[in-house]
């Protein structure tokens, strides 16, 4: 068990319960996210995950990469599927122990969005984990509602037209003690965030940004350049909400245009080609700006 | 103790006695007395458990399916557009092995929406991979509760207990409940094989690609096969400690010297015993075949009971659109190829959507197929309803 | 093959990975690359491997061995190296460049107070070889020799070993203490020194040749040249060289109320800043400016804030002496021109701008040149010795180096110098014929991932204030605080080094990265790695880099 002092919290984990072997594609960022939330979390812990990449390249037969309890049923139902768990590991009186579901961002905000807002309404000790890749990546990169503006999917072949979902703050708004967003570059923070979340009794949300190399038209080298992009650009803002109050957001040390995130990305190369109006890249940096100035970044 | 009650409660007070650790639902007409029941046996503290009151019928399967991998004995209760909310967590719970009960109070399906009795919506999940357990009346459907998580903890296959909506649930009868020391000697407690737990880690729901998918659908095919002694050992141990019969693959009335078999799933059977007791006093021979084990469906058994029964009535309450009847099917699926009698099967579908099936509407079917075999025929039909075109 | 379990599950505690190495295209390798500093060192110290060790155990002693393996002059170094190193520390394009030569000199002063001894690599083997000269050039070669067992004599023409060191360097930059220890932890090594031998004059050149192995020259430039203007032969008017010698031996030199001193070498400077020790008014002239002095950087500093007055555009015409002694320098103004061979602006004087500076003394610091007294070696230009690649000379098995072969520059170089002609000798020694193998390629900014490195302060030597300092001839930079050293190594970028970051090991989605038995580095797991590239993206010291997959 992690005692809550600073020191143990900004330990940094390195336990291998995520183990290699995993067919996730080279410089996966959900796979380097999900290792780090498994190592963070440590060898007390179930792992319960949804339906998608993260279950797919992770758990085959027979030879999976979990080294902690791993548990899967459906896509849509992850947060049930713990809050079982949690309710089965109270009526046996066992226990403490850590439950971590996690998904992406289909299975959090889509399909899956109505089971994780029973799961943190009915108020169960889990830590719920988000991995967001920004569309549907184990099909084939469709749009999902986490899609940012301008990117393209499969589905959305000219461009995404709508704004992502804002997760984080809809779990906040349900009342739960924590959430928090972060990205795979900085895995100090993402780290600290699972021990914290897992100290917190409650439903937990943490949301990470996982650059998916295949997805976003990026070569696995970049993904922890590109995370450190987003949070530069103010795309993507790092924060806690700690009993409903926004904290310790991460302060952008100095800040990049939006271009220079999404040039290094195939999904977004057609707002540079020419003829494509410079109004697209100008809507993305006012969503940044935005951002910037919500969460005074 | 023989206690006058509502169906739906005697199914609570014995699920409550079977002691779940983990009870989930979402209340959907006509289950909605069972798990009322539950909580406030939660709530007053009479039953240790954790109750999870939850957004859908889809989070109530998928809840009980967390607990169960997490080595809970779980319960759960549903029908009609609840089972097909849950019908993708219904086969994840068969394909994982995971021992869940749940009650199916049987209801018709939409649309057009219709909250009454039929039996269409278990008839959804025959295929899933449950046990599926039909009872005929109240006490049946109490004490098959107490079996269904015997034979679920002993084959780790799940159990769907059917009961008719209403006409069990909501219908009050002496029924006689256990004592709980009684159902305490008769179900141990629950020991489960993999559970989730970091002392031993485990991966539990992985995936499998097709060099052997086949082979654990083939192994899940012949557990259900296999289950069929189970219940049938279970009824045995049932009727020895609790002294009557209950359950099993199938139960018989007035079948051995009998010219005509009705056959037939669920409460239709207690009117259709009524029928029969009025037809030997006029003078025919006609007996009733119940099925209570619907899946795995006793297909040998059947063959047995029914190898000298040149005339079929099946009586059911669901219906195979653009098919026909599928209990029917699988009546006609019991008999083997090679076997060359002239052996008639008909069947009646009946009592869609809580329509009644009165004795009179039975003994028009027993006349009909005296004379001849139907093929299909929809019991009780108003033709005046159906506009020319539509007939 | 295994039976299915129940419900298809596993233990995971049994399950043996499947591999994931075959996806791999690109690989990555631990490549141990070249520092700029290193590149830019003479002696090419292994700088960021001293630093290493301040910084992680603040382990001086240790960091003393690692420095002395190539330079056994840390101490004298860190007190008058012009320190290239920090020219090419790849910190200035990030902040500042780490204070390199104050760490040098750190670690140079712990070994002297804790008189730390140098180690034999090679207990003794049977060659000898004659060194000529105890300056940097000689002594660096004799340790080397030394250090792999050779037997060593170095001759001396002076009366005491350090060559311009002991008789160029004012003792305010480089005490005569340090150096005097110094150079007796390197003869300890066994190193016999035989003062007063000039050889050429007191010892033949072919009796080196006949009873020695091999022969190293580091004679230095030791002869101060005029400037070529008349009355250069009145009293008062030294070359650089020889006045420099003369206060350092200790003589007493009257300079009088005003000196010129003429260059804008590092001769110059020194000479100019002892003759203010001296009491006397300075000027300095030189007839290009500031930009094209050739001395080293902080020592015109040093001098500018010592009050000494420079006259630039400013070239000597004619020295004026009353009664034979100076009293002025006739100068004349210059104007710059296009540049000349040496690509300094030309400068041609202004005519009619003739102008006195008045002189008491006038030191001539223009120049310098070997003392070919009885040698007889090929030379260029006439002037220094002339030596092939490996540093031997025209005569077979004699090598040199130092300022006699490089011309004027630096103890560092000397040291360089005096290394390599080491190494060629056993080479020689040995009829090694194959060339060393050259250091890998130098890491510079655009190979680093700076992000990982955090904006500091660079160490601050403090300087005596001025009117101390000129009080005599104490030294200038009083001693550093150990812990702020080891806290300034803790800057260093570690270029092309791994230096336990661990990024690689925490960044692997494959968990590809392990840590190496010995626990302060890396290696890569080949069965798992996919080759993402993501661990050499993120090394922040280029010390891993991706290559084709074999």
């Amino acid at each position: 068990m992690i005692t809550p002092s600073s020191e143990d919290l900004y330990r940094v984990e390195k336990k291998d319960l995520f183990a290699s072997g995993h067919r996730a594609c080279g410089g996966c960022g959900q796979a380097l996210a999900a290792r780090l939330v498994a190592d963070a979390a440590g060898e007390n812990t179930i792992a319960c995950v949804a339906t998608g990449c993260l279950e797919i390249f992770s758990s085959p037969y027979p030879d999976p990469s979990w080294r902690i309890p791993f548990l899967h049923s459906l896509f849509e139902n992850v947060s049930a599927v713990a809050s079982g768990v949690e309710a089965a590991y109270k009526a046996l009186k066992k226990g403490p122990v850590n439950i971590i579901a996690q998904g992406g961002d289909g299975g959090t905000a889509d399909i899956g969005f109505q089971s994780i807002s029973g799961m943190f309404e009915r108020g169960h000790n889990v830590l719920y984990i988000c991995y967001d890749n920004e569309a549907y990546m184990n099909t084939g990169v469709q749009r999902s509602s986490f899609t940012p503006l301008g990117a393209k999917t499969t589905t959305t072949p000219m461009g995404n037209t709508t704004r992502k979902k804002n997760l984080p703050l809809i779990a906040a708004d349900h009342g739960i003690p924590y959430v928090a967003t972060a990205t795979v570059d900085d895995f100090r923070d993402l780290q600290r965030k699972v021990k914290t979340a897992l100290l917190i009794k409650g439903p937990k949300y943490l949301h990470i940004l996982a650059p998916c190399p295949l997805g976003w038209g990026h070569t696995g080298d970049l993904t922890v350049a590109i995370c450190r992009l987003a949070k530069a650009t103010g795309l993507f803002p790092v924060y806690e909400i700690i009993n409903g109050k926004v904290s310790n957001v991460q302060k952008i040390q100095e800040k990049k245009p939006v271009e220079e995130y999404l040039k290094l990305q195939g999904r977004y190369k057609h707002l540079f080609k020419k003829g494509v109006p410079v109004k697209a890249v100008a809507e993305i940096q006012g969503i940044a700006n935005q951002n910037i100035e919500r969460f005074n970044l | 103790m023989l206690k006058y009650l509502e169906g739906s409660h005697g199914v609570s007070q014995v699920v409550a006695m079977c002691r779940p650790h983990v009870i989930s639902a979402y209340p959907i007409t006509p289950q909605t007395h069972i798990v009322e029941d539950l909580a406030r046996l939660v709530g007053e503290g009479k039953l240790d458990a954790e109750f999870i009151n939850v957004e859908s019928e889809f989070s109530a399967a998928s809840v009980v399916l967390g607990a169960s991998a997490a080595g809970a004995r779980t319960y759960t209760t549903t029908t009609s557009q609840g089972l097909l909310l849950m019908n993708e967590v219904i086969y994840c719970i068969a394909g994982m092995r995971l021992p869940i009960v749940l009650t199916c109070a049987n209801r018709a399906i939409s649309a057009p929406l219709n909250i009454w009795n039929d039996q269409q919506d278990s008839m959804t999940v025959r295929d899933a991979g449950w046990i599926q357990l039909h009872a005929e009346d109240n006490q049946e459907a109490a004490d098959l509760h107490v079996q269904a998580f015997k034979i679920a903890e002993q084959t780790f296959l799940p159990v769907m207990v059917c009961m008719d909506g209403f006409i069990l649930t909501h219908a009050f009868e002496p029924v006689d409940i256990p004592e709980q020391k009684e159902v305490d000697a008769f179900l141990p407690p629950f020991k489960p094989q993999n559970i989730v737990d970091p002392r031993w880690p485990r991966g539990i729901g992985l995936y499998a690609d097709p060099r052997f998918y086949m082979e654990v659908r083939y192994i899940l095919h012949r557990a259900l096969e296999k289950s069929e002694s189970v219940i049938k050992q279970v009824s045995g141990e049932f009727a020895k400690t609790f002294g009557r019969q209950s359950g099993g693959l199938l139960k018989t009335y007035k079948i051995e010297d009998a010219d005509l078999v009705i056959i037939t799933m669920g409460s239709v059977a207690g009117t259709i015993k009524d029928l029969i007791d009025q037809l030997e006093a006029e003078g025919k021979k006609v007996g009733l075949l119940q099925i209570c084990s619907y899946r795995p469906f006793p297909r040998k058994e059947v063959y047995r009971v029914l190898k000298d029964k040149m005339n079929l009535l099946v009586i059911e309450k669901s219906i195979s659109l653009g098919r026909g009847g599928i209990l029917g099917s699988d009546v006609r699926w019991s008999f083997p190829r090679t076997e060359k009698k002239d052996r008639k099967i008909s069947c009646f579908v009946s009592g869609l959507g809580g329509r009644n099936i009165s004795i009179s509407d039975l003994r028009y079917a027993v006349e009909r197929v005296e004379k001849e075999p139907v093929e299909l025929e929809f019991l009780g039909l108003n033709p005046d309803l159906i506009a020319k075109g539509d007939l | 093959m295994n039976k299915l379990p129940l419900g298809l599950v596993v233990d995971l505690r049994t399950v043996v990975p499947y591999k994931t190495g075959s996806w791999r295209t690109m690989q990555p390798l631990n490549i141990m690359q070249t520092p700029p500093c290193s590149h830019s060192c003479p002696i090419n110290n292994d700088i960021r491997g001293f630093l290493r060790i301040l910084a992680d155990r603040q382990d001086y002693d240790a960091a003393w061995h690692v420095l002395t393996r190539t330079n056994p002059l840390p101490a004298t170094c860190g007190r008058v190296c012009p320190h290239p190193c920090e020219g090419g520390c790849n910190r200035r394009d990030f902040d500042y460049p780490l204070a390199i030569n104050s760490a040098e000199r750190a670690v140079g002063d712990y070994g002297l107070e804790k008189h730390l001894e140098h180690k034999k690599l090679i207990p003794k083997r049977k060659e000898k070889v004659a060194v000529v000269g105890s300056g940097p050039a000689g002594l660096s070669c004799a340790f080397h020799l030394a250090k792999r067992g050779f037997q060593v004599k170095i001759f001396e023409a002076q009366g005491e070993p350090g060559g311009m060191m002991r008789y160029g360097i004012p003792s305010y930059r480089l005490p005569k203490e340090v150096m005097n220890r110094e150079i007796e932890a390197i003869l300890r090594l066994g190193i016999d020194l035989e003062c007063h031998a000039k050889v050429g004059v007191n010892i033949p050149m072919d009796q080196l040749t006949q009873f020695y192995d091999a022969v190293f020259m580091g004679p230095g430039a030791q002869l101060g040249l005029p400037i070529g203007v008349p009355g250069e032969e009145a009293r008062g008017v030294y070359t650089g060289v020889d006045f420099l010698k003369m206060v350092n031996r200790g003589k007493t030199v009257d300079v009088g109320k005003d000196v010129v001193v003429v260059g804008g070498g590092n001769t110059a400077m020194d000479s100019a800043r002892v003759a203010k020790r001296l009491g006397a008014n300075v000027c300095v002239v030189y007839r290009r400016t500031r930009v094209e002095m050739p001395a080293i950087t902080a020592e015109i500093d040093e001098a500018m804030e010592e009050r000494i007055m420079f006259r630039y555009h400013t070239n000597p015409v004619k020295i004026i002496a009353d009664e034979g002694r100076v009293v002025g320098l006739l100068c004349v103004q210059m104007e710059l021109k296009e540049p000349d061979a040496s690509g300094r602006a030309r400068p041609v004087p202004i005519p009619g701008s003739e102008a006195v500076i008045p002189a008491d003394t006038v030191i001539m610091a223009t120049g310098q040149a070997v003392d070919y007294d009885g040698l007889e070696v090929q030379k260029i230009d006439n002037k220094w010795i002339s030596t092939n690649a490996l540093q031997m000379t025209s005569i077979d098995k004699v090598f040199a180096g130092g300022d006699a072969v490089l011309g004027l520059e630096t103890v560092s170089a000397a040291i360089g110098q005096g290394l390599r002609a080491a190494e060629a000798i056993e080479d020689y020694v040995e009829g090694q014929v194959e060339s060393r193998l050259s250091p890998p390629p130098v890491i510079y900014s655009k190979d680093l991932n700076t992000y990982y490195y955090l904006k500091a302060h660079r160490f601050q030597r403090d300087a005596l204030p001025v009117h101390i300092r000129l009080k005599g001839f104490s030294e200038i930079y009083p001693a550093f605080e150990r812990g702020e050293i080891a806290k300034e190594a803790e800057r260093c970028f570690s270029c092309g080094l791994c230096f336990n970051c661990a990024n690689c090991y925490m960044y692997c989605p494959d968990n590809a990265v392990k840590k190496a038995k010995s626990g302060t580095t890396y290696e890569f797991d080949l069965d798992f790695c996919k080759g993402c590239g993501l661990c050499a993206k993120e090394c922040p010291c280029h010390y891993i880099q991706m290559t084709l997959e074999k």
